[in-house]
């Protein structure tokens, strides 16, 4: 089967053609497309944040925490940007989506849009690994049809960045028109960029987007909708995941030693059928030059200047 | 509504990508490049110690006065070993407050020579070469502020290009990157809008275009040495961009510089270090001084004119006090957020609604 090869060849970092991602892109569109905004997940389940083309840690995390075979995820946003391996990160999560479209759902994270990705690397390393931008496109067309968030058994609530003060109920989150590039404002924006904090009310964000959100805020959400659990990434914890305002909500983050120089250890979070919390903790692993899949593209368009 | 002959305070002014058209092809861009470029083209062939003597009167003070104090303000503001958070330390904005608070009487003992308005201009610039007081980040915006501090020193006649451009450069820039370095690794300075792995450098890029010039003219040292960690080690104190990749391996050491950092991996490729100095100065224009994402943060001031036509600033003094929410491009329209701080929102803003989309500054991660 075409998609088991291009699953061996990307967990070996390797090259897959302009065309190949092409066709993943489109099939895994039209998969995406009949998702709901907010998923509905069940238990056993294991949730993982942050990965930003980390995709040796992201293998890693597969191993530690049991396999697609055997294991339903769910992926929090942000597999792109920063990291040598966006692309090839990020496609493996579609393979799996491909293959296992039970087993594995994809959030929007924040980095997951056009204007982002031309800023922090992917765009980058698109050129730098093909001479043009066709599939960093390509990728951004599939951005737009990942879902916002996902509810875990009625329970808990699945989001990259937090809440918004346009948002009151995970209902009113199903209302949105998500198939877009993120706006940068209301609560599709809000949704994928705010954090939480130690603050008395709705305050504003020193990113630029989204809004800091504090313990009044989380315990009217999670009292609204009757869930017991707020789950996001989008902050690096260096202990791999964070628990905040009694245990209402949850930061779990899951790149290790995050841009070669952080120093983080990552985690994902498995939620049992009785809703008990297990996490699993993960170091980084390192790239050797010369050894297995250090397989490093030549395609130099930023060499231009050098010429 | 100021007119800029009568620019009171240094001011933001690109938005759009209409702006950066405007801004690219100006006057004030090519004198700020030209500027970079002497600067540099001053150091070819030079070691950090080789500076010019006699050192001016300006470089001394720089030094010793204005510099020495940022340097004291550090001391004041220790971070306590506890905190566990990797997350930039908030004693920073002590230190930046401490910057700030000062500014105009360091500026007024450092070059007595200028006026108040004068050192209400460059003091803008000053505040800002240091980061980001909120984010407690750093990026090669906050740097090009203290190019631009220099450049309007030298506009005012306080540096001569003809006597002092070495001594910028391994005086008082490499004063400046060891402030840096000390303020990064003290307060664990963010990267501001880092690239990651696909980047030049999680904080810098004129040590590396500076750096490249002073070896230029190198009769044995090639780009390919910096792969050499002997030769790195001999020459990280008499070259800048040896220097800093002697810096980047002491904090990413659990992988070889091709995987952290493949782009200074592929500069590594090209034959001659004139080649990669003549590369520096493309790449910088087109990377930093053509980049929205970094010039959006830019000030314009007296020296440093703002081309015409571009977005008009925000107007009134509601616009200063809510500058640094404006700054992180926050919306003050923003429908359902009732209180918006209770402060008027300024009326240049908010007529820009129709096409703010446009107008809304790139946020951070």
């Amino acid at each position: 089967m075409q998609i088991d090869r291009t699953i061996s060849l990307l967990k070996q970092g390797k090259h897959i053609t302009e065309d190949a991602v092409y066709a993943l892109c489109l099939k895994s569109q039209e998969l995406l497309m009949t998702e709901a905004n907010v998923t509905h997940v069940d238990t056993p389940v294991t949730i993982c944040g942050d990965i930003h083309g980390q995709l040796h840690d992201l293998l890693t995390l597969f191993d530690k925490s049991g396999g697609v075979e055997k294991t339903r995820y769910v992926f929090l946003g942000d597999f792109v940007d920063r990291g040598f391996y966006s692309l090839e990160s990020f496609l493996l999560l579609i393979c799996y989506k491909l293959k296992y479209p039970d087993r594995i759902t994809l959030i929007r994270g924040n980095h997951e849009t056009r204007q982002i990705t031309k800023v922090y690397g992917f765009y980058d390393e698109i050129m730098r690994k093909y001479g043009n931008s066709n599939v960093w496109r390509y990728c951004c067309e599939v951005f737009d049809y990942l879902s916002l968030g996902a509810i875990i058994n009625n329970n808990i609530f699945c989001v990259h960045g937090g809440l918004s003060p346009d948002v009151n109920t995970i209902e009113e989150i199903r209302a949105i028109d998500r198939k877009q590039e993120v706006p940068h404002e209301g609560a599709m924006c809000d949704l994928l960029w705010s954090d939480p904090d130690d603050v008395e009310k709705w305050s504003l964000s020193p990113r630029g987007a989204g809004f800091v959100f504090g313990q009044n805020e989380v315990n009217q959400f999670l009292h609204t909708n009757k869930v017991e659990l707020i789950a996001r990434a989008h902050q690096l914890v260096m202990e791999g995941y964070k628990e905040m305002f009694d245990g209402g909500l949850v930061t779990v983050w899951s790149a290790p030693n995050y841009c070669y120089r952080c120093g983080n250890v990552a985690a994902v979070l498995r939620i049992e059928d009785d809703l008990q919390r297990n996490y699993t903790i993960f170091d980084a692993v390192q790239p050797q030059d010369g050894v297995g899949n250090a397989i490093i593209p030549t395609k130099k368009s930023q060499m231009d200047y050098f010429l | 509504m100021s007119d800029e002959s009568q620019l009171n305070v240094p001011e933001k002014r690109l938005l759009t990508e209409d702006d950066m058209k405007l801004w690219k092809a100006s006057t004030t861009k090519q004198d700020l490049l030209s500027f970079i470029e002497m600067l540099a083209q001053s150091v070819k062939g030079h070691e950090n110690e080789q500076i010019e003597k006699p050192v001016s009167q300006a470089i001394t003070s720089t030094e010793t006065i204005l510099l020495t104090s940022v340097e004291k303000f550090i001391e004041n503001h220790p971070v306590p070993d506890n905190t566990k958070s990797r997350f930039g330390k908030i004693e920073f904005r002590d230190f930046y407050d401490d910057v700030q608070s000062h500014s105009i009487e360091l500026l007024k003992e450092t070059y007595p020579s200028l006026t108040d308005f004068q050192t209400t201009q460059l003091s803008t610039y000053l505040i800002e070469s240091w980061g980001n007081k909120r984010r407690i980040d750093y990026g090669s915006g906050h740097e090009l502020n203290f190019l631009c501090f220099l450049y309007g020193l030298t506009q005012y006649g306080v540096f001569s290009l003809e006597t002092d451009s070495v001594n910028l450069v391994l005086i008082i820039f490499i004063k400046y990157l060891n402030i840096m370095r000390i303020l990064e690794s003290k307060y664990w300075l963010e990267p501001a809008g880092s690239h990651g792995v696909w980047g030049l450098d999680d904080y810098h890029f004129l040590p590396f275009l500076f750096g490249a010039f002073q070896l230029a003219t190198h009769k044995h040292l090639k780009p390919m040495s910096i792969h050499n960690d002997e030769v790195v080690d001999m020459f990280k104190d008499k070259y800048l961009y040896f220097g800093c990749i002697s810096f980047i391996n002491s904090i990413k050491t659990s992988a070889s510089l091709r995987w952290h950092s493949p782009m200074l991996d592929d500069i590594s490729g090209v034959k001659k270090w004139s080649k990669v100095a003549e590369g520096m100065i493309k790449m910088y224009n087109a990377e930093v001084l053509s980049k929205l994402p970094i010039m959006q943060h830019f000030y314009f001031s007296d020296f440093l004119k703002c081309p015409d036509g571009v977005t008009l600033p925000h107007d009134s003094k509601e616009g200063n006090i809510h500058d640094e929410e404006l700054e992180e491009g926050l919306s003050h329209v923003h429908n359902t957020y009732g209180d918006c701080c209770g402060i008027k929102v300024p009326s240049a803003f908010a007529a820009s609604e129709a096409n703010k989309k446009t107008q809304r500054r790139i946020p951070f991660d």
